[in-house]
């Protein structure tokens, strides 16, 4: 394989992983921010 | 092809089984907890970070990579492998700083010094970075291994790759970091004793130290004993410029976190330390050794080229090391030199293992999936996260070599564009967490254009690499910076919090006058009234009072400047040493003597910044402790019941 399109492979699934860490960390905060809403009009 | 006898597979057996048997004897701690699992309990005394940061480093491409260097550049090959010298300033700065926090990852830290949903996202961006990352190492370091075995003995790579590290993988998983740093520990020994002969046996078959270097003047490659042989300013295949490059991107990179990829692990081994001052001893030491190490390699790689010049193919040279070791040690030592072989490999693997798991366990599982997880489950998740990360190695060493081989360059290439927001962020108060964000996203575009794309194209040369790092550098801070200021600075009382809690060093004023504002903070001009101390300040001090050494002083300016001077004159002067050069003694002379010079000025202060945080720790270990012993004997004592009552 050519080398460009082999670092292009590569550097693609690192970013690929941390999108997936981000995604995650994206979910997991609006998640929190809705829980902690809901507790405000719990309260 | 290496041959070996029944007393040598003996002697690798036996090492073998001591490495992984001592690790594994560590299992009962290691399931304790989280902390345990991935810190061994935060309480361990420096020299134990320090081997461990030693023997992750010495892996078995290391010898590799260092031997094509210098038999390509002579002793200046040794300044390639100076990036590793950022612990010289990082042992005193980011480590402290980082060590203070108590964030189990580099991706913990972010949420503790920004704030908010930028923060949230630098977290889980830096968690699947590093899940990623530490998988493609195990591969790349797998794959090395696979090469070695095929050399040695002929056999198929996937052996060599798969066998030693699915062996890594069983004390890991069963240990934890416990046993990650005991195996350390006891490979780096096994480790410095195969460097050691290897090199002297090396350096001796020719004849020893005056004999190579009168041959290697002999044969007109003198310029090869020179560590400074620049060829101009910014020409030929060694210019001043790219030196200097390459030191102000490894010694001031010590003032951030991540500007080096090892500073990662290290911060595995930072917070595994048992305060302050063993975290900042344990990096310094480990980095030192392993720049005496190159050293030892360095001049027996001259030997090396003595005994077989004119190779140009990299890999053939660039197992000069091994052939060295295999070809000219005796029956029963050719054992022992593989059983080194397999320690320098099964300590960077396991460290890789356990720090992959760390990111997904930490950062991933109990932040964002399962975050009431109690310990025993995440010690669990841990455990298969090990396993996970260990055949995902398989997978890109097997499936993927060729582009584990160029992801080698790319990454090393994109430490470039943020290598500069990596010391911002610890230094720069007003830096927040979208500039940093900025700044990792734009390297990506940044990289390709600045690598390959403009380059295909004819907009711009082909730079050689110092070029790419400051023109990369420049670019991405014409994003970054205006990133920054563009969005305000974190919450005051987030800043506030993480200062306290830190105290980082750079241009925090703001946020010290906030927390001096609140009475978090005694202010400086206050002091001397409280301490009596100010008037009669020595020019070296050596006395502190715990509140006191928590500011940044002319003590930890000095240990700043007087450290990366020491690295540089030890890693230089142990192969001119070894070459019988005179000045080689000098240099390792005077090195000794200003590491003395550096633990006599800081040492005092590192003692009262830890002090107080040794003594909390000691007693929380005590009730850990405690807690587990009565655990084990309520078990006990049910299991004496039901079988009382069966009876």
């Amino acid at each position: 394989m050519e080398h460009g399109l082999v670092t292009l492979i590569g550097m693609s699934i690192a970013y690929l992983a941390s999108f997936i860490g981000l995604a995650f960390a994206y979910l997991g905060w609006r998640r929190r921010q809705q829980s902690g809403k809901s507790e405000g009009e719990d309260r | 092809m290496a041959r070996l006898t029944t007393i040598d597979w003996i002697w690798a057996g036996a090492f073998l089984l001591l490495m992984v048997g001592g690790a594994a004897l560590f299992y009962r701690l290691g399931r304790r907890s989280e902390s345990d699992f991935f810190l061994a309990g935060r309480g361990l005394p420096w020299w134990l970070p320090a081997s461990s940061v030693f023997s992750t480093h010495t892996a078995t491409d290391t010898p590799m990579w260092v031997t094509g260097t210098v038999y390509a550049h002579g002793l200046r090959g040794l300044w390639y492998t100076f990036f590793s010298a950022w612990t010289a300033i990082g042992a005193f700065v980011s480590a402290r700083i980082f060590r203070r926090s108590l964030a189990y990852t580099q991706a913990e830290w972010q949420i503790l010094r920004f704030d908010g949903l930028g923060a949230e996202l630098l977290r889980g961006w830096m968690a699947g970075w590093q899940v990623f990352m530490n998988m493609f190492i195990l591969g790349w370091v797998g794959m090395a291994m696979g090469k070695v075995g095929a050399l040695a003995f002929g056999w198929p790579t996937w052996v060599g790759l798969v066998i030693p590290t699915t062996i890594t993988a069983v004390y890991t998983m069963a240990a934890g970091y416990w046993g990650v740093v005991m195996g350390d520990f006891l490979q780096g020994i096994v480790a410095v004793f195969a460097i050691v002969l290897v090199s002297l046996v090396g350096i001796f078959a020719v004849g020893g130290p005056e004999d190579l270097t009168r041959q290697l003047v002999g044969m007109g490659e003198s310029w090869r004993l020179d560590a400074f042989a620049f060829t101009g300013w910014l020409s030929g295949d060694f210019p001043a410029a790219w030196w200097l490059t390459m030191l102000i991107i490894a010694v001031l990179g010590g003032f951030g976190m991540g500007t080096s990829i090892d500073w990662y692990s290290e911060a595995q081994r930072i917070q595994s330390a048992r305060s302050v001052r063993d975290a900042s001893y344990g990096l310094w030491a480990g980095g030192i050794l392993t720049l005496i190490r190159n050293g030892f390699w360095a001049a027996s790689i001259l030997a090396f080229f003595v005994l077989a010049p004119g190779l140009t193919e990299a890999s053939e040279f660039e197992l000069g090391w091994f052939r060295l070791g295999f070809e000219l040690l005796p029956a029963g030592l050719v054992g022992v030199f593989f059983g080194a072989i397999l320690a320098i490999h099964l300590s960077t693997i396991s460290s890789h293992l356990n720090l992959g798991a760390l990111y997904f366990t930490r950062d991933l599982f109990q932040r964002y999936l399962h975050p009431d997880s109690g310990e025993e489950t995440l010690v669990w998740v841990g455990r298969l996260a090990t396993l996970a990360l260990l055949v995902g190695s398989f997978f890109y060493g097997l499936m993927m070599e060729e582009i584990t081989e160029w992801l080698i360059f790319a990454l090393w290439l994109m430490m470039a564009g943020i290598w500069l927001p990596n010391i911002l962020q610890v230094v720069w108060w007003r830096f927040n967490a979208w500039g940093y964000l900025a700044s990792w996203i734009a390297n990506l575009g940044v990289a390709w254009l600045v690598v390959w794309v403009l380059p295909a194209f004819g907009v711009l040369p082909a730079l050689p690499d110092y070029l790419q790092f400051w023109l990369l550098m420049a670019l991405g801070a014409a994003v970054f910076i205006p990133a920054t200021l563009l969005n305000p600075p974190e919450s005051m009382d987030h800043l506030v919090r993480y200062y306290v809690m830190t105290r980082p060093l750079g241009w925090w004023g703001p946020v010290r006058a906030e927390a001096e504002s609140r009475g978090l903070l005694i202010p400086l001009s206050k002091r001397g009234a409280f301490t009596g101390s100010r008037r009669s300040r020595p020019v070296i001090r050596r006395h502190w009072a715990s509140e006191e050494a928590q500011d940044w002083t002319r003590e930890d300016w000095i240990a700043i400047v007087v450290s990366p001077v020491i690295y540089a004159l030890v890693m230089v002067g142990v192969a001119k040493l070894l070459l019988g050069h005179g000045a080689g003694v000098a240099m390792v002379l005077l090195g000794a003597g200003l590491a003395v010079f550096l633990f006599w000025v800081i040492d005092p202060k590192l003692r009262a910044v830890s002090e107080d945080y040794e003594r909390r720790q000691a007693a929380y270990l005590d009730q850990l402790e405690s807690g587990l012993r009565w655990e084990e004997m309520d078990g006990e004592m049910q299991r004496t019941h039901l079988s009382g009552g069966g009876a």
